[in-house]
């Protein structure tokens, strides 16, 4: 009894042992180290008794991993040293390895200083204003290193994060100008002051000529008094001296305020400082200038746009047996129409439709290949040849494949091409006898196909650079339109542009991203309403990834970059639904047709300028939720793509096939829907 | 009491116990959860990975940790840069992920470092060398990217933990990296360039140029194509799949040089040895079948016809009483994974999971 009494404690006491809590200890703790200096830590494991014992092994890291990032502490895993390269608070974690292979491991945060500041420099554009005038005031900043950062004006996001880091102060050196407590400038006084900042004791200083404001009065003139919403109405301030004599090159500042004629609705819109000014809800609205304490307004009258149609879908093609991907229509040799579609994580099928009655859509022919997934189809302009995209081939050579569809009724295959593209293609091109196809998503190769038997490649389109990532190619006029998610679209002269680009010598001449990083199709459109050309931008975003028990969430919008001057796109204009993503779409005379995934196919209204929130806009012609009790998902809409064609809407749904719509020139009829409405 | 203690010793033998395996379907974007209860084998649960609902991210490599308690899956396609996903064993949610290099594929975990070794195969891009991605899985940061040869696959540690073997496909080269310093410590030619000069010159009489030529040919494709390295669990040696020689390469660890080669059917592709250290097992990708080889009985073998085509992985049972193997089929065929009993030597058991079965890993086994 007494030896198992015994045995027992002894058993408790070396369980005891064993359970207590070792911790790592480190010199690491609470380190600061300078830009460039290099620390050797001393780490060893420590139990709740203060009990030391040594590291076989310890390995060190920096937690942001590899990437650039990561570049803030490097790492020696050889000597176990750390090396400080870039300001501020770092994580490092030590892994003891201890004996017997027991790992411990610990995050360590080691500040490296802010290298010092040098230099302070405050700038203007014009070092003249008037009294009533907010100061624009660029900060640069330059430290020990001379990395030099500027703070924009329009930047206070930015510039709040780093004011939080250096100690402060800004004053005016005399009461010609008023600093508030939130740093803004005003120019009260008449006269000639100083504004000086100071960053950790680091001062500089600007001159700032306050003038009496020349203008006595404004007028404000507009091209538009009564518009509709979504309207651009260009708004030109005159500014005009005591004499009556128009003062030129004034800095001029728009507002405006509105009221809905919907009580319960809240006006909105845009102005920009050039005067363009959009109205988002019908309403009344107040469009201001302001020149210093002078100002004038001028009340414009924003009506619905009164876009909204009858949109209905005529037929349907049911694929319910498995996923749908994307799709084309065509007119084929014998002048009939037909579609192909893909089929998306299944057996590598595409089927062929004849759609020349649209209300009447029958599935005529089918193609099996080696794949799990025909992501892209498409058929060239005279009807002969269709080239689908294959991913998931048993033998991963992928590539594509070339059908003969001068009889959609009996459709064969010519040949296969994996050349280079055995990564899998996702999506591909058909531009005079040329296919781009892209490879593993990185880049594109561009396939001549004139003997469709024998394809060959011709040329090689990627951006270079570390990580790049591809989704779509598009092409019209000889411009091939690349999506490369966060690098955005690439211009490329494959014939058409002005660079000396073929398709054996694509060339990059334009280029425009944005931050999201989400850019996934690209659809070049000149408005036959203004003559501007806009690359309509869409994302591919489902924000809570995939949802195994339904429907997944979509999100992501249509970015509109004027693109009029190749070396200066601007994003103006966003189509953005609540709670629906984009995908692929179709813009034809000033009309978009859009599939939103979950938001079903979109008809919007995109003639004149375009300016600001289009959704808002009230822009919407008509939509249709495709959905069927017997789709492959019963019941939920998920819309691939849409393609205007010869007047009806057809799309690609990822759960029902294929289907066509039409926008009548009716109105909806809501007097049933809403019989308590006016 | 005697019979009685003898009666139960039985029973607990002979009581039949169940068998947990993942197993990832590549073409399908799905992990299955396999249970084989030594009779039948069912998918326990099928679960979707991945984060974009409209795309095939392919989980190509599937390991668990040696504590059971989480698994990873690696996704070989995103922009353009795969991930590894952490999940929880005991609901099969994702808890964390990381981005690794270009089409990360096979890993595991060293019992020593705690670290995760995974090949980036970057199997479509350039042929240029690719890396290993060490990541830490406690935090999930990869910490280091270590630079290989072209094409590696199969990576997996020494028994004690403390070497990383994975073979490069293209260059055909064996590489082993110190678990610890991470840092490759040698690296092995796979290539039979002797036997391969000598029965060409026999051939045909070639001139400097050709030989040069043909030379230059050796090094951009190798023809052994190794694609899986697997090192035994007690001896100093490690077995190579030499997927495009059609034969399993025996290398002395200890004096790092190929010791034997050993022919086998048509594209041998993953290769695994029983804890126990007596069998080794094969796929052979190209013609459906799984080869068996008795370490202890002279290399006596056997071939198992596997259910379906495109033979892939193997996870053998910690009591190397069975091999579990995933086939990928063709096209819209289901993804299967045949359980081959390792004392029978024959398949005895097989379940569909989703397309394209390919990682496998087995987890545990319950009473």
């Amino acid at each position: 009894m007494k030896k198992t009494i015994l045995t027992l404690f002894f058993s408790c006491f070396i369980l005891t042992l064993y359970s207590q809590n070792k911790t790592i200890i480190s010199d690491l703790d609470g380190l600061t180290l300078n830009i460039g200096e290099t620390f050797t830590p001393n780490t060893y494991v420590s139990n709740s008794d203060g009990l030391k014992s040594n590291c076989s092994n310890i390995i060190y890291y920096n937690k942001k991993g590899v990437f650039s990032s990561a570049t803030s502490i490097s790492v020696d895993t050889e000597n176990g040293s750390i090396k400080a390269n870039d300001p501020g608070t770092h994580e490092v974690v030590a892994i003891c390895i201890g004996e017997g292979g027991k790992r411990h491991s610990r995050t360590f945060e080691v500040f490296v200083n802010y290298p010092k500041i040098k230099k302070v420099t405050l700038k203007l554009d014009d070092n003249s204003t008037y009294i009533g005038n907010y100061i624009p005031l660029i900060y640069e900043i330059t430290d020990e290193l001379n990395v030099t950062r500027t703070i924009d004006y329009w930047s206070t996001d930015i510039a709040s994060k780093y004011f939080s880091k250096v100690s402060f102060s800004i004053k005016a050196l005399n009461d010609k100008i008023n600093i508030d407590n939130s740093n803004n400038i005003l120019a009260v006084k008449n006269g000639i002051s100083t504004i000086e900042a100071d960053f950790d004791g680091i001062k500089g200083s600007i001159n700032v000529n306050v003038l009496k404001n020349p203008t006595s009065k404004i007028e404000l003139v507009s091209n538009n008094e009564n518009a509709k919403t979504g309207d651009v109405i260009q708004f030109k301030a005159l500014a005009y001296d005591k004499k009556g004599k128009v003062i030129e090159n004034i800095p001029v500042e728009f507002s405006f305020t509105g009221k809905s004629f919907d009580k319960s609705n809240t006006a909105s819109g845009l102005i920009l400082q050039d005067g363009r000014f959009v109205g988002d809800v019908a309403g009344k609205y107040v469009v201001s200038a302001r020149i210093g304490n002078i100002s004038a307004s001028k009340v414009v009258n924003i009506f619905k746009r009164n876009v909204k149609r009858e949109m209905n879908t005529v037929g349907t093609g049911l694929v319910n047996d498995k996923h749908t991907s994307d799709f084309w229509v065509f007119e084929g040799v014998d002048g009939n129409d037909y579609a192909v579609t893909g089929t998306w994580g299944a057996d590598g099928t595409s089927y062929f439709w004849d759609v020349t009655e649209p209300s009447n859509i029958k599935k005529i022919d089918s193609v099996q290949v080696d794949a799990r997934t025909v992501n892209d189809v498409k058929v060239s302009s005279d009807g002969k040849i269709c080239v689908i995209s294959r991913e998931g081939a048993s033998n991963r050579k992928n590539g594509i494949i070339i059908i003969d569809v001068s009889n959609p009724y009996d459709v064969s295959i010519i040949s296969e091409y994996t050349k280079n593209l055995t990564g899998g293609v996702h999506n591909i091109f058909i531009y005079q006898n040329h296919v781009y196809a892209l490879s593993n998503g990185e880049r594109y190769y561009i396939i001549n196909i004139e003997d469709p038997k024998n394809p060959y490649e011709v040329g090689m389109f990627e951006i270079g650079k570390e990580g790049q990532s591809i989704h779509d190619v598009w092409i019209e006029n000889g411009i091939a339109y690349s999506s490369n998610w966060r690098d955005g679209v690439y211009l490329v002269d494959v014939g058409g542009g002005s660079v000396g680009g073929s398709p054996s010598n694509p060339v990059a001449f334009g280029n425009y991203s944005y931050d999201s990083g989400a850019h996934h199709a690209t659809y070049p459109f000149k408005s036959k309403s203004t003559g501007k050309f806009y690359t309509v931008l869409g994302d591919e975003i489902f924000p809570k990834g995939v949802n195994a028990s339904g429907p997944s969430e979509t999100a992501g919008f249509l970015h509109f970059v004027d693109f009029t001057d190749l070396n200066n796109p601007k994003e103006v204009a966003r189509y953005e639904v609540p709670s629906h993503g984009s995908h692929n779409y179709w813009i034809e005379d000033d009309v978009l047709y859009v599939a939103m995934y979950t938001g079903g196919v979109r008809v919007v209204d995109i003639s004149g300028d375009l300016l600001g929130d289009l959704y808002k806009q009230d822009r919407e012609i008509g939509y249709i939720l495709p959905s069927s009790p017997n789709g492959y998902i019963p019941n939920d809409t998920m819309v691939w793509g849409a393609q205007l064609y010869k007047g009806h809407v057809f799309y690609s749904d990822f759960n029902t096939g294929i289907g066509a719509a039409k926008v009548d020139s009716i109105k909806p009829d809501n007097s049933k829907a809403n019989k308590h409405l006016d | 009491m005697r019979f009685f203690l003898v009666v139960i010793f039985f029973c607990i033998q002979i009581q039949a116990q169940d068998y947990y395996v993942y197993v990832a379907a590549e073409s399908d974007d799905t992990v299955s959860l396999i249970k084989f209860n030594e009779t039948e084998t069912k998918e326990v649960d099928r679960f979707e990975v991945g984060y974009l609902p409209t795309e095939i991210e392919g989980p190509h490599g599937i390991t668990v940790d040696p504590n059971g308690k989480f698994w990873y899956l690696s996704l070989a396609h995103g922009n353009p840069f795969g991930k590894l996903i952490k999940y929880s064993t005991k609901n099969n949610k994702p808890i964390d992920q990381t981005t690794l290099g270009l089409f990360p594929a096979s890993m595991q975990i060293s019992s020593v470092t705690g670290l995760l070794y995974c090949v980036n195969f970057n199997l479509h891009g350039d042929m240029k060398p690719s890396s290993v991605s060490v990541v830490d899985p406690e935090t999930m940061t990869e910490i280091k990217r270590i630079k290989i040869g072209t094409m590696p696959h199969g990576s997996r540690l020494s028994y004690d933990g403390l070497k990383q073997y994975s073979v490069s496909m293209m260059s055909s080269e064996l590489y082993e990296i110190d678990a610890i310093s991470l840092k490759v410590s040698r690296k092995l030619s796979l290539d039979n360039k002797m036997s391969m000069d000598a029965s060409m010159n026999k051939k045909m009489k070639m001139d400097e140029s050709m030989k040069k030529k043909m030379k230059m040919n050796e090094m951009s494709h190798s023809k052994v194509k190794p694609t899986w390295v697997i090192p035994h669990p007690s001896k100093n040696i490690a077995y190579v799949a030499g997927n495009g020689s059609n034969e399993i390469i025996e290398v002395d660890l200890k004096n790092w040089k190929i010791t034997n080669r050993i022919s086998t059917g048509k594209g041998p592709y993953n290769v695994e040895i029983s804890p126990d250290g007596k069998f080794l097992v094969a796929t052979l990708k190209s013609e459906g079948t799984t080869a068996i080889w008795d370490l202890k009985n002279d290399f006596k073998s056997k071939i198992i016809k596997n259910t379906t085509s495109v033979t892939h992985g193997i996870a053998i049972s910690s009591d190397s009483k069975y091999a579990f193997v995933s086939v990928e089929g063709i096209g819209g065929e289901p993804g299967v994974v045949d359980v081959i009993s390792l004392k029978k030597l024959e398949k005895i058991s097989s379940v569909n999971i989703g397309k394209q079965a390919g990682g496998i890993a087995f987890w545990k086994i319950e009473n």
